[in-house]
């Protein structure tokens, strides 16, 4: 906002200017272009849109713009590494690293999460530091474990490529290439990576599909267990809670109380969504566990203690017990929540 | 910003009116902020592991530290004149009106500051760290002060936190020579007034000149002492190291609160921190 601001006054002394040295019959051409919403079908039933969606909507040409973006290598120093490196669509636009690794093989803090139902998230990564999706690009631009990269150096890499220079024009009105017009286009394309077209919705909208005896016992199960955080159409509630999972032996992992400062958030992490859960192994902040059935293991045979370790585990002596039957079934129900379109 | 800057054009041109009519004293000069950073009024030396000349500090707890990197960021800078009136320097350019001061680089400890307006001014006010609108990582808008903060031997990027660092120190503690790493930013969200979540790091200083320096035809020096002894036995808060807390950045930002108050204040009834005028040299 504050730089398109900027630039349109930078456009009223250029015409200021213009305008003196030719004299009388200054003319300028006023070109719209057509550049439509794009239409997010939004499914029924999932949580309250991110507010700020609202102020930057996707577009026909912002999402083309954003999808190229999200491909490009050049976004990193070496130009080695996309965001889709990482954010792999086969993985639901998650990773199969247990840490995600940027250029030269460095390795980061945290394992890449799903790229899926951005819109509907209140907050960004496992400590929900980021409220707008516009302010997440920059991130893993310049950070040395990533792409270790500068917005000025991505802006000269692109600036002079026709492709590129014609995209900006068409997503925002005329404007060139723009940090903002960065930022805002990918956050257009993450905005429609929308996935719903799971069995579990097609047996929720009774288009014909039905659960299977276990999938359907792992449902209950999972309403009886799980559901206490893994909530609404996302499976999440969105709330950070530390549920003892092992502990990230960096020192620089603190959890939510990275961004509160609150002690009481150590460790805490977003509650993540279960959807396309297939195919985003490996699992935990930090991809400590290999498939599911470690998750489930370790749930069941107790997590590690500590202060602030959520209600729900305390109160049950530090566990979430389950039969090896109900394992399966819970396995067999989350493999409802995986959705072949999105990731194709 | 507008009204800012056309005050300061008011300013510089009623001045030289003034000063057309006057004798031939410039209209302004140059001020020159001269960085001392000391434990208990000793200048610091850095030093590795184990080092045998840099300086160490005990602390009110008794434990023994000192230092192998310190910076930290100015900006926001304002001089106040005697009348009150308060003039800024370049608060919303940190190219031109920010720094890093770096303990390992004789030519960061002194920031000129150029063109202030000639008069007397007996008060200054900076900001230790970057506040809220301007701590962006906005590279398109300040590349200078972008590059030289982010800088391989500088460091001062948090990137996570899209923000810059504002204080970081590296060194050593007690009898074995445990590390001690202490890293300040903001992680504040949401628009001024209306945050949203996260903590403030960024502190405003006031410090009352003990003379006035006279700006005209001389070009003042403001020599600022920097007490990293307030570290940990400051004004707020008296902090024991221990594992908890020696890396107070990451473990959690509860801890690092501690620190900035001491460092910078706690707003309220602290407003110099570690901060205090040795002397101005007109
Ligand atoms: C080196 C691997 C890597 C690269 C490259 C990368 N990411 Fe990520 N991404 C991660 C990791 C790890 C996280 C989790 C960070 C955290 O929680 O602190 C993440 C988090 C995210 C999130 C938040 C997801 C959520 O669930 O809240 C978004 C959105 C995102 N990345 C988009 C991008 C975009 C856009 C790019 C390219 C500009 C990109 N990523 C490049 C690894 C990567
Ligand atoms: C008290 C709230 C809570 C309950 C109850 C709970 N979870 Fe979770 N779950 C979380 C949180 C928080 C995380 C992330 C923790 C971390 O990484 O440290 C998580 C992580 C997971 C993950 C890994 C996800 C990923 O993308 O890495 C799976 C799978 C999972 N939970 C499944 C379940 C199942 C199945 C149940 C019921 C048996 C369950 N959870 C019960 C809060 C909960």
């Amino acid at each position: 906002m504050k730089n398109s601001l900027r630039n349109l006054s930078v456009i009223f002394c250029f015409l200021t200017l213009v305008s003196c040295s030719s004299d009388d019959d200054f003319s300028y051409e006023v070109v719209l272009y057509d550049n439509p919403e794009v239409d997010l079908n939004i499914p029924e039933g999932f949580p309250e849109i991110n507010s700020y969606a609202y102020n930057n909507i996707s577009t026909k040409y912002g999402v083309e713009l954003g999808k190229k973006l999200f491909n490009d290598k050049q976004l990193s120093a070496d130009n080695t590494i996309a965001c889709a490196s990482c954010h792999m669509q086969e993985n639901a636009f998650a990773d199969h690293n247990a840490i995600g690794i940027g250029i030269e093989g460095r390795v980061g803090l945290r394992n890449a999460p799903p790229i899926q139902n951005m819109i509907f998230m209140q907050a960004y990564n496992w400590d929900g530091n980021k409220l707008e999706l516009e302010e997440q690009p920059l991130v893993p631009i310049i950070t040395y474990e990533e792409m270790d990269s500068s917005i000025v150096e991505v802006i000269e890499k692109i600036e002079n490529d026709e492709e590129y220079v014609e995209l900006f024009i068409k997503a925002f009105n005329g404007e060139g290439v723009t940090a903002e017009g960065i930022y805002n286009s990918i956050a257009q394309y993450e905005y429609t990576l929308i996935s719903a077209n799971s069995k579990y919705d097609k047996v929720k909208r009774k288009e014909g599909e039905t659960f299977t005896e276990s999938e359907a016992l792992g449902y209950s199960v999972f309403q009886e267990k799980c559901m206490s955080c893994h909530n609404t159409e996302l499976f999440t509630d969105q709330s950070y809670r530390n549920i003892g999972f092992p502990v990230n032996p960096s020192t620089e992992e603190g959890g939510r109380s990275r961004v509160t400062g609150e002690l009481e958030d150590y460790l805490k992490f977003r509650v993540p969504s279960l959807r396309n859960i297939e195919y985003t192994a490996p699992y935990g902040s930090f991809g400590q566990f290999a498939s599911l059935k470690e998750v489930l293991d370790y749930l069941s045979n107790g997590v590690l203690e500590a202060d602030n370790l959520d209600s729900i585990l305390k109160e049950n002596n530090n566990k979430i017990p389950l039969t090896e039957v109900e394992k399966e079934n819970l396995i067999a129900f989350m493999k409802t929540l995986s959705d072949e379109e999105f990731i194709n | 910003m507008k009204t800012i800057k056309n005050y300061f054009l008011l300013a510089i041109a009623s001045l030289t009116i003034i000063s057309c009519s006057d004798d031939d004293t410039p209209v302004a000069n140059n001020v020159t902020l001269e960085f001392n950073n000391t434990f208990k009024g000793t200048p610091i030396v850095l030093g590795e592991e184990a080092s045998t000349t840099a300086t160490v500090n005990t602390s009110a707890m008794g434990q023994d530290h000192y230092f192998s990197e310190l910076k930290y960021v100015i900006s926001n800078i304002r001089l106040i004149k005697e009348d009150g009136t308060e003039i800024p320097y370049n608060v919303n350019n940190l190219d031109n009106g920010a720094t890093v001061v770096n303990q390992s680089k004789e030519e960061t400890l002194s920031y000129v500051l150029s063109e202030i307006p000639t008069d007397n001014y007996n008060q200054i006010k900076f900001g230790l760290g970057v506040k809220t609108d301007l701590n962006t990582l906005d590279e398109v808008s300040f590349p200078e002060f972008y590059a030289s903060a982010g800088a391989n031997d500088t460091e001062m990027h948090w990137e996570w936190g899209t923000g810059y660092r504002f204080t970081k120190i590296e060194g050593f503690y007690g009898a074995d020579d445990s590390e001690l790493s202490f890293h300040s930013g903001s992680t504040i969200e949401g628009e001024e007034g209306n945050y949203t979540q996260g903590v403030d790091a960024y502190r405003d200083i006031i410090l009352d000149l003990p003379e006035s320096a006279n700006v005209g035809n001389s070009a003042p020096t403001i020599k600022i002492e920097a007490d990293f002894d307030a570290l940990l036995s400051g004004h707020t808060n008296t902090i024991e190291l221990g594992e908890d807390n020696a890396t107070p950045s990451v473990h959690s930002a509860a801890n690092m609160e501690l620190f900035v108050d001491n460092l910078g204040g706690n707003g309220s009834d602290d407003v110099t921190g570690m901060f205090s005028i040795i002397s101005v040299e007109n």
